[in-house]
């Protein structure tokens, strides 16, 4: 820091911030590394405030929301109710149609939407990477993750609707006409809609990524195996693939942060009830019910904070996940 | 040098926080209130006039914002949190402001509104637990039935019905005609028009006093009476296909009922209001057939406003409210129609036609608050997800049990 100053300074011919005069004894003691903290200090507190109020503080407040009473005495009701409520995990409709339980919901976006949207991605950056004009479809695919994700939802409800919608009228003409339905109403494709219709919305992201990962990788490569007769898909498993994996990472990771979080398309598009009989619910949308309820019952508001607990953490082990892999990496 | 980077910092920070603070607070000069109300579009259109009539008489200005009841429910108690409100008079559920009002965010209104200007217990849904008035009533609606449109009956032959076998031949006659998908169309995805209709089940064919023990909590929805209603009635219907599926689109359940697709549609009196709107010349309505014995309701869904404690314009929100609350007030809205007024001594030709069809519906029956707006969340947006599971179930009877059940959890 003092050197860029000590720079800037020569070249606009200003006086040193810290320049030592030789009558100034005291200011002489403080030694370099001394005045890096403070310099480091100064410049970083102003962030440091907001952060601690605007992040932490929130963060400890609601973890210690979830473990009180609304008259504050400490309990462990609130996971307790969270946890024996059907909505979060429901036995009783295993295995189909939902609810199955926001947990189980979350995990079949990333069970579902995850691989497809990864696939998806990576197979048009690879049969869009030498074609001209490719830029133009790319953004085309790419405007599906600029919508905003509320509108995202709207969309979806014309696509899946009957009558007006793509999706069921295909289903229709193809002969399927228990698809040719309105999909988002009805609890046996209400969260298959939503997650099929969120890979069309997400799938623009892996494919910008990874299109960005295949021009990092020197086409020498290629060349070298394809003068040892190498086949086209063994050059993908051996060498794309592979030097793909730190892109792959931050696509799995980011996907992944967005479906544990996901609220707004599923609000959007099924309401805050998360849809006929709660059957493409989600946790963000469960705490957003119960912090709804806490206005005439504040006993949700404690339930809301542990859903957002719960949530925190799942998506703190995700992100820990990505940054021990891309240390390693 | 360090120390005067420092006390920069410092009295940059202290500037931008002041002036940051400073802006935020809303200007008091001026007789200028905020309304929120969740009406928009040709209902807002009907609601300006009432504004522009205080505006009028009394030279406040007034500025109507609209805000979803359900995103309210968020909004409001977040800011008054912050002892902050964004509008000086709200239009929000009953349960809401009974919860709030004793909480210290509603203004006790206990001496500002004249009870005697109501009936007997029309404040009860905004009197707190402890006692206070914190809200007043503005006009109400109602939801008296099937709304049809004569030219549509008159071409096929068909007549009111006056009891439930007529109901039932009716709806399978309807079936018969050609351009028919379903005879009942279900609008408005989001579930609140399936618990009107089921509501009015409920109230004609279990009973005003039925009705009342569910919204009170005093009678489970499991109970083998209120499961006779569902069983005998509403589940044959449902597994006939005299339902449509709910549609998504309020808008899209309108065109297919007034273009023939569907000949019945379970709405509010605020129909005449909706989009696309309709010709209500060619507009009647009959309610379910009552019941031998029965004493039925109807259920009539008033809608509440109160003051939030944080207003800093208690005056001129409180004369906007006498006047919301007020014969004179409440005219001017219910001659938009599609508006009941809840006050004494508005007069009957103050009526649209439509409406006055509407009010003579109500005699003979007792009056009831709507179920789910008066026991609010986490009720009601259980109960609206339940009743959608039933209509778009395949096998209704089957799942009633399980859909009753799931209801009686969040009563």
């Amino acid at each position: 820091m003092s050197e860029a100053l000590a720079g800037i300074r020569r070249s606009l011919r200003l006086p040193s911030l810290f320049r030592r005069s030789g009558g100034d004894q005291r200011r002489a003691r403080i030694g370099p590394s001394a005045r890096k903290t403070a310099t480091r200090v100064v410049f970083l507190a102003p962030a440091l405030v907001l952060v601690i109020f605007l992040v932490v503080y929130p963060v400890l407040q609601t973890v210690y929301l979830s473990f009180v009473t609304p008259q504050g005495t400490p309990t462990l009701a609130n996971y307790q109710g969270v946890i024996t409520d059907p909505t979060t995990v429901n036995p009783a409709g295993l295995p189909w149609p939902p609810p199955l339980g926001t947990l189980i919901h979350n995990a079949l976006w990333i069970a579902i939407h995850l691989p497809i949207s990864l696939f998806f991605g990576l197979w048009l950056a690879l049969i869009l990477r030498d074609v001209k004009g490719s830029s133009i479809v790319k953004s085309a695919i790419f405007l599906g993750m600029v919508t905003p994700m509320i509108v995202g939802g709207v969309m979806l409800r014309f696509l899946f609707e009957e009558g007006p919608g793509v999706v069921p009228a295909f289903f229709g003409a193809v002969g399927v006409p228990y698809l040719d339905k309105s999909w988002l109403i009805y609890r046996e494709t209400a969260l298959l809609g939503l997650i099929f219709g969120s890979v069309w919305l997400w799938t623009g992201f892996s494919l910008i990524v990874y299109s960005a990962g295949l021009t990092t990788i020197p086409k020498d490569y290629f060349e070298a195996a394809k003068i040892d007769g190498t086949p086209p898909h063994r050059m993908f498993f051996r060498i794309t693939f592979p030097l793909l994996r730190p892109m792959t990472l931050v696509i799995i990771t980011m996907t992944l942060l967005w479906e544990l979080k996901i609220f707004d398309i599923v609000y959007s598009a099924v309401g805050s009830t998360g849809g006929t009989r709660n059957s493409a619910d989600v946790l963000s949308l469960q705490m957003y019910r119960y912090f709804v309820a806490g206005a005439t019952n504040p006993v949700y508001y404690g339930l809301a904070a542990v859903v957002a607990t719960l949530l925190t953490l799942l998506t703190l082990v995700g992100t820990a996940w990505l940054f021990r892999r891309m240390v390693k990496s | 040098m360090l120390v005067i980077i420092v006390a920069l910092l410092v009295i940059t920070n202290v500037v931008t926080g002041l002036a940051v603070y400073y802006l935020a607070v809303p200007p008091r000069a001026g007789e200028s209130i905020t309304v929120i109300g969740p009406w928009a579009g040709s209902e807002m259109a009907k609601f300006l006039p009432v504004l522009d009539a205080f505006t009028n008489q009394t030279g406040i200005k007034v500025s109507y914002s609209i805000a979803r009841q359900e995103d309210l429910k968020t909004i409001l108690p977040v800011q008054f949190a912050a002892h902050r409100s964004p509008g000086d008079v709200v239009f929000m559920t009953s349960s809401f402001i009974k919860a709030q009002g004793p909480l210290g965010n509603a203004l006790d209104l206990s001496t500002v509104v004249d009870k005697s200007a109501y009936g007997a217990r029309a404040l009860d849904p905004v009197t707190g637990t402890d006692g206070k008035v914190y809200g007043a009533v503005y006009t109400g609606k109602v939801k008296p039935g099937f709304w049809y449109r004569p030219s549509f009956f008159a071409a096929h032959g068909l007549t009111k019905p006056t009891t439930w076998p007529q109901f039932t031949s009716l709806l399978s006659d309807i079936k018969n005609i050609s351009t028919i998908t379903n005879p009942i169309v279900s609008g408005d995805g989001v579930g609140w028009p399936l618990s009107d209709v089921t509501e009015h089940f409920i109230a004609t064919y279990g009973g005003a006093s039925m009705h009342r023990n569910l919204t009170a909590g005093s009678q489970m929805w499991t109970s083998a009476p209120v499961r006779a209603v569902f069983a005998n009635r509403l589940v044959p219907l449902l597994a006939a296909g005299d339902f449509s599926a709910p549609l998504t689109w309020d808008s899209t359940a309108i065109q297919g009922w007034w273009s023939g697709s569907y000949a019945l549609y379970f709405m509010g009196s605020w129909i005449t209001g909706m989009t696309p709107p309709v010709d209500s010349s060619d507009l009647d309505v009959f309610s379910l057939p009552p019941a031998p014995g029965v004493t039925g309701g109807i259920v009539f869904a008033a809608d509440y406003f109160f003051i939030p404690t944080y207003t800093t314009k208690v005056a001129a929100a409180t004369q906007l409210l006498r006047y919301l609350a007020s014969a004179a007030g409440q005219t001017v809205q219910v001659s938009q129609g599609g508006h009941l007024a809840t006050v004494l001594g508005v007069q009957a030709s103050a009526y649209p036609t439509v409406d006055r069809k509407v009010a003579a519906l109500l005699t003979g029956k007792d009056v009831l608050v709507d179920l789910d707006d008066t026991k609010g969340d986490p009720f009601q947006s259980n109960f609206w997800s339940q009743l959608k599971g039933l209509w778009t179930s395949p096998s209704p009877a089957g799942d009633l049990d399980s859909i009753l059940t799931a209801i009686q959890s969040q009563a």
